[in-house]
């Protein structure tokens, strides 16, 4: 394996090793603001949850059914696992707009780091649910001529995700390598 | 061209193109397209009832069954013929625009820029009565080509170069395409040079390009005209087409006529699989073994339960179900993929004509492949067989899946030319030895990345990801050896992931998007996946195609005396060739 000799790109520098962020340290962290738009946005499957969780326990105290334990069980480390890790997974969710291209990470268990460079882009689209946008934030979409390559950030303030489309779609045009 | 994702060829545009260019095609088509629908009547009916009709055999049933067959197929004829009355399609200047439908209308229009390639089908039946399909490749994902079905043979071979020269003289708008490049001839494909702006890079790779020719003429020799004998006997009328054609191009003299003209018959030939080969190929493959088996018990089994068991029970169903729908695909799909196969290159790219049942021409341009795959079944390996296919951008029908075999099995000096045509240079001093290299030797032998733990006893042995100056290469598998590549200068995006059992022992997975493909490298050392992703990140953003390596005729490995055993994964040097920083 050999590295070619133009300079190996204005990479963050990348130990061996760095654990976080799967050696792209610096990344911006998305806004805070997610965390509230996702437990609101998981209301429904909260309140459904309860509602299992409920019907269960009465059906077994009055007719005596015990199975009824295991579908409770699954509705409440559902609910449980989304109503505690949801911060986690926020604050693991990590963009940056480097010179040229756009670094996101994700995760917490299973982490992934996804690099697309601006030439590379082929449409940039920022979406607001109801959600989103009464807390003023976004999510941006970039596709590229893979769906493999494709990213979604989401809780982007809305200024900040105004800011990448309008550079995505900036740098797009200058670089464009299409395919 | 190939900007933004085309959406499938455009609806309502056509209503530019006047009445008068709009042409119906041969009034035979109803009878063509209207058989598939009696042939599934006719098979559902028996097979619903097989066992009873056998049993309770009378003249009047007999009468009775025929004359509904006879209604049937009358009805379907004349539905077919109703859309027959309302299928047209105009080539323009503007592009190909097809109309079609009986109650809903639907006209289409594919712009000249955006054609891909234009394939000539000939489906068995449609052969038998001197037709075939003109099926026009749109840039765009999905089902995005029109089909201009049926036309007469020699029609077809006309409608395809009328199609081809509106597609070219669109890129000689976009682009000063050198015609000078053109006039060249296909006679001498070696040294047209790609013109066009980038004139460095060009005669860059038209010296290395040089000692080509006369390998082609090598090559090109005997085996010109006649096809594999068996493909050759199943068309009376086929060949005469790829000759009787030429005398109804357009009289050549402009220089379009020159780009544009490539039959089968004119280029240089790449690849020629004779049946012989193609038979012991399929003896020595496991996999294809295994699937004929498969197929001709479940039909014996399947017969038998039919007849034994009086109609079609669970049982007959269970058996049929893989026999019918899986492995005829396998079987026949290899069969089809190699039957008296025939690649020429042409200007206009790869132009490859096979198939058994349905004879099929398509056309492959080079700077659309995003990502190639050699593959060796262990027991091709004495032989020195390989085959290749091709993920190709636009070219995705469903049969193929995307990818295109461009090679059904050949022989080391086919693959070199198959290779050295499709694909830009490797990068390392001698591309064709290098390949062999990495497809022969162990894995454990090749220098690269690889997982080095102990327990990944397979993947260790049989697993390693190469950086090569232009490509990115990963070879796997057990007994099949596969050598997928890709192309660094197409490149889509980098990812890196790591679930909890990697992230204890300090591994990575690493995933390389193409259009159309990944390239997937698990449980490789945290660093070496680091030190890459930054070189491929890199790539991604800086390394551009040739704009103009679309008409791209020069073949890009040369042959040299020396042959090294290995790749080294050469430093620097071929990177220039590869891809070039900011051309444009």
């Amino acid at each position: 394996m050999s590295t070619p000799s133009p300079d190996p790109a204005p990479a963050l520098a990348a130990p061996p090793g760095a654990g976080g962020r799967l050696g792209a340290e610096g990344l911006r962290p998305v806004s805070e603001a997610l965390i509230r738009a996702r437990y609101l946005a998981g209301l429904i499957g909260y309140a459904l949850a309860l509602i299992v969780i409920a019907g269960c326990v009465v059906l077994w105290a009055w007719l005596g059914w015990w199975w009824t334990v295991f579908p409770a069980l699954l509705a409440l480390i559902l609910a449980l696992q989304s109503l505690l890790l949801t911060p986690r997974r926020v604050r693991a969710l990590g963009y940056l707009d480097r010179e040229d291209d756009l670094v996101f990470a994700s995760g917490i268990m299973f982490r992934s780091v996804s690099t697309v460079a601006f030439a590379r882009v082929q449409s940039v689209e920022v979406h607001e649910g109801p959600i989103e946008r009464s807390l003023g934030l976004a999510t941006l979409s970039v596709s590229t001529a893979s769906a493999e390559a494709d990213l979604t950030i989401p809780g982007l303030p809305r200024e900040e995700a105004e800011r990448l489309r309008a550079l995505l779609a900036r740098r797009g045009v200058e670089t464009m390598a299409a395919l | 061209m190939s900007g933004t994702p085309a959406p499938a060829p455009e609806q309502g545009t056509a209503s530019a193109v006047p009445e008068s260019a709009f042409r119906r095609t041969h009034p035979i088509t109803p009878l063509v397209s209207g058989w598939k629908v009696i042939a599934a009547i006719v098979a559902a009916v028996s097979i619903q009832n097989i066992g009873s009709l056998v049993r309770e055999f009378t003249l009047t049933r007999l009468l009775i069954g025929l004359g509904i067959l006879a209604v049937v197929i009358v009805l379907s004829i004349v539905i077919s013929a109703l859309s027959w009355r309302f299928t047209a399609y105009a080539i323009t200047e503007d592009g190909v625009a097809l109309r079609s439908g009986v109650l809903t209308r639907s006209r289409r229009f594919a712009p000249r820029a955006r054609i891909d390639s234009v394939s000539v089908e000939r489906p068995l039946l449609a052969r038998l009565l001197g037709l075939a399909k003109v099926r026009v490749e749109v840039a765009g994902g999905g089902e995005s080509h029109l089909d201009i079905a049926y036309v007469r043979t020699a029609d077809a071979e006309r409608i395809r170069r009328e199609i081809l020269r509106a597609a070219a003289s669109a890129q000689a708008g976009s682009a000063a395409v050198a015609p000078a490049g053109a006039s060249a001839g296909p006679s001498d494909p070696g040294s047209v040079p790609p013109a066009g702006p980038p004139a460095g890079p060009a005669a860059v790779r038209g010296a290395d390009g040089g000692p080509v020719p006369t390998e082609a003429a090598l090559g090109a020799g005997p085996g010109d005209r006649s096809a594999a004998p068996g493909a050759a006997s199943g068309e009376a009328g086929a060949e005469p087409w790829a000759q009787g054609a030429a005398p109804a191009a357009p009289a050549p003299g402009s220089l379009w006529d020159q780009v544009v003209l490539d039959g089968v018959s004119d280029g240089e030939q790449i690849a020629r699989v004779p049946t012989a080969r193609l038979v012991h190929s399929m003896v020595r493959d496991a996999e294809f073994l295994l699937g004929a088996l498969a197929l001709l018990l479940g039909l014996l089994v399947a017969g038998g339960l039919l007849l034994w068991d009086d109609g079609p029970g669970l049982g007959a169903a269970v058996a049929l179900i893989p026999a019918l729908v899986a492995v005829p695909r396998l079987v026949l799909g290899k069969i089809e993929a190699g039957w008296g196969f025939v690649a020429r290159m042409t200007d206009r790219g790869l132009r490859m004509r096979r198939g058994l049942l349905n004879t099929r021409t398509d056309n492959v341009p080079p700077d659309r492949i995003q990502e190639i795959t050699l593959s060796q079944p262990a027991l091709w390996r004495s032989q020195r067989w390989t085959r290749v296919t091709a993920t190709v951008a636009g070219i995705g029908d469903s049969e193929s899946e995307g990818s295109l075999t461009v090679l059904p099995v050949g022989t080391p000096e086919e693959l070199r030319r198959t290779v050295g045509h499709l694909l830009p240079p490797l990068g390392t001093e001698d591309d064709a030895a290098a390949l062999e290299g990495l497809l022969g030797a162990r894995a454990r032998d090749i220098p690269g990345m690889r997982a080095t733990r102990r327990w990944q006893w397979i993947a260790r042995r049989t697993e390693v990801v190469v950086l090569m100056p232009g490509f990115l290469v990963r070879r796997s598998g057990i007994l099949t050896r596969r050598l997928q590549m890709i192309s660094r200068d197409r490149i889509q995006g980098v990812g890196i992931s790591q679930g909890p059992i990697e992230r204890r022992c300090g591994l990575l997975t690493l995933t390389v998007p193409v259009a159309g493909a990944t390239l997937t490298a698990q449980g490789m050392e945290q660093p070496e996946v680091l030190a890459m992703r930054t070189v491929l990140e890199h790539d991604s953003a800086h390394l551009r195609r040739y704009r103009d390596r679309a008409r791209w005729p020069r073949p890009a490995l040369s042959p040299r005396q020396e042959h090294r055993p290995l790749p080294q994964g050469g430093p620097d040097g071929g990177r220039e060739d590869a891809g070039q920083e900011q051309q444009r």
